[in-house]
């Protein structure tokens, strides 16, 4: 009797939960659909992160139950898309349909019904359709750390990651009335400019037009460049790329910043992938290190100029009286931020200070000499993905600065 | 009939993700991951056992012992009945309901065209559910709580399709009454 009761009292606090915290809300559910209340949203991205981690700790602690569902790529994309019109349709999921019936509404005890019957139809339609469709890229029960041959610990800062940003994107924005703070710190007096500088303001104006779309393309320029970047890491790392004799052969813009394991320099050998092969073709160093040589000169230049229109921006507010100043000084500064983040520190300063670029052979480097201990594995990931994720983030809070910026701008 | 627009939640957003985590945390620590999608599927199949045993017993799904059993997930969803109707009674949220805000604003509140949708919806939510083995909580957060490779195409698909048919269908916002927006 402990399963029942278990499973009685776990789902009576589970349904208690969803009416306490508002998901049994169609309009919740909608609106966060249609990206106008994101309460919905951030209360279940909080919860995927509260259940992440403390799955995770009860899985090193050996008493996680883990129900881990077969990874049936087609079924899954239909699937979801089925769930989401679903969801769209009616504001219901299966599970708070259930929740909102209980509490007396009628529409979704019509959603219900409608589930009885689609649970119908499912089992009509499998044996011909859905158990041929499971068949097709299906990599079973599998995780993530599992599918890349990586410990769980960076793909929990990469899911943490990603919930932060969510809700950091989706907090309720500031009023966005023009700033006009009393001082600039550059010694000019925004409120000081004479009455009929209409000119000015236009030209200013037309000004942050142009400002705004090199700005937003710089951005997106950075922001490929660093997942390019990035996934030539996890290639590397992931096995995905034969370190051969070619590692890193002469093609490094600097030298490798860790100092290399005596062991792993001693002899060169070809590295077998450890996990499977992602990829319809060969990758060798050489591919990555042209790669990387590139999509490093390309993150320079791009980032120097997204501080220098970030620069010109603010100068531009000033000179011009244009509304936003708090915003583009903040926009400013963190674009320095993050060309300072992403410079490659590590030629002048070594292991004391380093940058988000890195030289292929510092990455072949490091990839070959392999993870020691939980210390030695928690550094690596931080260096070669921490940094970034730190460096990805700063870049978008300077790109929302901006934007918050250029409205206030245009509006004034 | 005048409904209340969206009510405001008992308890803030993260105090609610927080709630919702720990019930999930508490599950895979007691018994298993929070699916209650799945029990309708054995609803149906138990049903089916009585009606058609043949074709019950021949079903390659449903045949399975998985399917057969009245277990944890069982009472998992009917504990969540219970205790969403306790709730809403106590938190005197219990209240007969059959459209929404978003609803009325884009489809001047016919009833019938509403129960109708609901209906149509929650036959595709059903069937994607059992498609993809699990629904948004099945899939989506337990899938994420465990790093399931699974839950990536879900989540893509459950968003990307999601905000664009929710676009199509409800394509007027809500009024500045400080709900919905």
């Amino acid at each position: 009797m402990a399963i029942p009761v278990v499973g009685l009292i776990l789902g009576a606090i589970f349904g208690a939960s969803l009416v306490l915290t508002g998901l049994t809300d169609p309009d919740r559910i909608i609106g966060s659909l249609r990206l106008k209340d994101f309460h919905a949203l951030r209360t279940v991205v909080v919860s995927v992160l509260i259940a992440l981690l403390g799955t995770w700790l009860l899985g090193m602690g050996g008493v996680a139950h883990l129900d881990i569902k077969p990874a049936a790529i087609v079924t899954l994309l239909m699937g979801g898309a089925l769930v989401g019109i679903g969801l769209a349709i009616t504001g219901f999921s299966p599970v708070t349909g259930l929740a909102c019936a209980a509490s007396g509404r009628i529409d979704a005890l019509a959603t219900v019904i409608g589930m009885l019957f689609g649970a119908h139809v499912y089992i009509l339609i499998y044996p011909s359709i859905v158990a041929p469709l499971e068949k097709i890229l299906n990599f079973g029960q599998v995780t993530l750390p599992q599918v890349t041959g990586t410990s769980e610990i960076p793909w929990l800062v990469a899911v943490f990651a990603a919930g932060i940003l969510t809700l950091i994107f989706t907090r309720r924005g500031r009023s966005e009335h023009a700033e006009l703070p009393s001082q600039t710190g550059l010694g000019v007096s925004e409120g000081n400019h004479p009455a009929g500088s209409a000119a000015l303001t236009t030209d200013g104006l037309d000004a942050v037009g142009v400002l705004r779309m090199w700005k937003n393309f710089l951005f997106v320029v950075i922001v490929l460049s660093l997942v390019l970047l990035q996934a030539m890491f996890w290639l590397t790392n992931t096995g995905q790329v034969e370190l051969g004799r070619d590692a890193g052969s002469g093609a490094g813009t600097g030298q490798s910043a860790i100092e290399a394991n005596p062991s792993a320099t001693a002899a060169i050998e070809t590295q077998e992938p450890a996990a499977p092969r992602l990829l319809p073709f060969d990758l060798t160093m050489d591919h990555i290190t042209a790669a990387v040589n590139s999509v490093n000169a390309v993150l320079i230049f791009a980032s120097v100029l997204y501080v220098a229109t970030a620069y010109v921006a603010l100068s531009i507010s000033i000179g011009g009286g244009l509304g936003g100043l708090g915003h583009v000084s903040r926009a400013f500064y963190l674009s320095v931020v993050v060309l300072i983040l992403l410079l490659p520190w590590q030629i002048l300063f070594g292991r004391v200070g380093l940058g988000v670029i890195y030289a292929p052979d510092e990455l072949a480097d490091s990839c070959m000499t392999g993870a020691g201990g939980t210390l030695q594995t928690a550094l690596f990931y931080l260096r070669f993905t921490g940094t970034w994720a730190l460096a990805m983030l700063v870049l978008i809070l300077a790109q929302r600065r901006s934007i918050r910026w250029t409205r206030a701008a245009l509006r004034q | 009939m005048k409904e209340p627009s969206s009510q405001t939640p008992p308890v803030p957003w993260w105090t609610a993700g927080i709630l919702l985590g720990l019930v999930q945390v508490l599950a895979i620590g007691l018994a298993s991951s929070l699916d209650v999608s799945s029990q309708l599927v054995i609803a149906d199949a138990k049903t089916l056992e009585h009606v058609a045993p043949e074709y019950a017993e021949n079903h390659p799904l449903i045949s399975d012992k998985e399917y057969n059993k009245f277990g944890y997930g069982s009472w998992l969803g009917i504990g969540l009945v219970l205790g969403a109707f306790f709730a809403a009674l106590h938190l005197r949220m219990w209240k007969v309901r059959a459209t929404s805000a978003w609803w009325r604003r884009n489809h001047n509140d016919p009833v019938l065209l509403r129960l109708i949708a609901g209906f149509c919806g929650g036959l595709c939510a059903m069937l994607g559910a059992g498609l993809a083995c699990g629904g948004v909580i099945g899939q989506f957060i337990g899938g994420w709580a465990q790093l399931s490779l699974s839950a990536v195409p879900f989540t893509v698909a459950v968003f990307g399709s999601g905000m664009l048919v929710a676009y199509l269908i409800y394509p007027k916002t809500l009024a500045k009454d400080g709900r919905g927006q």
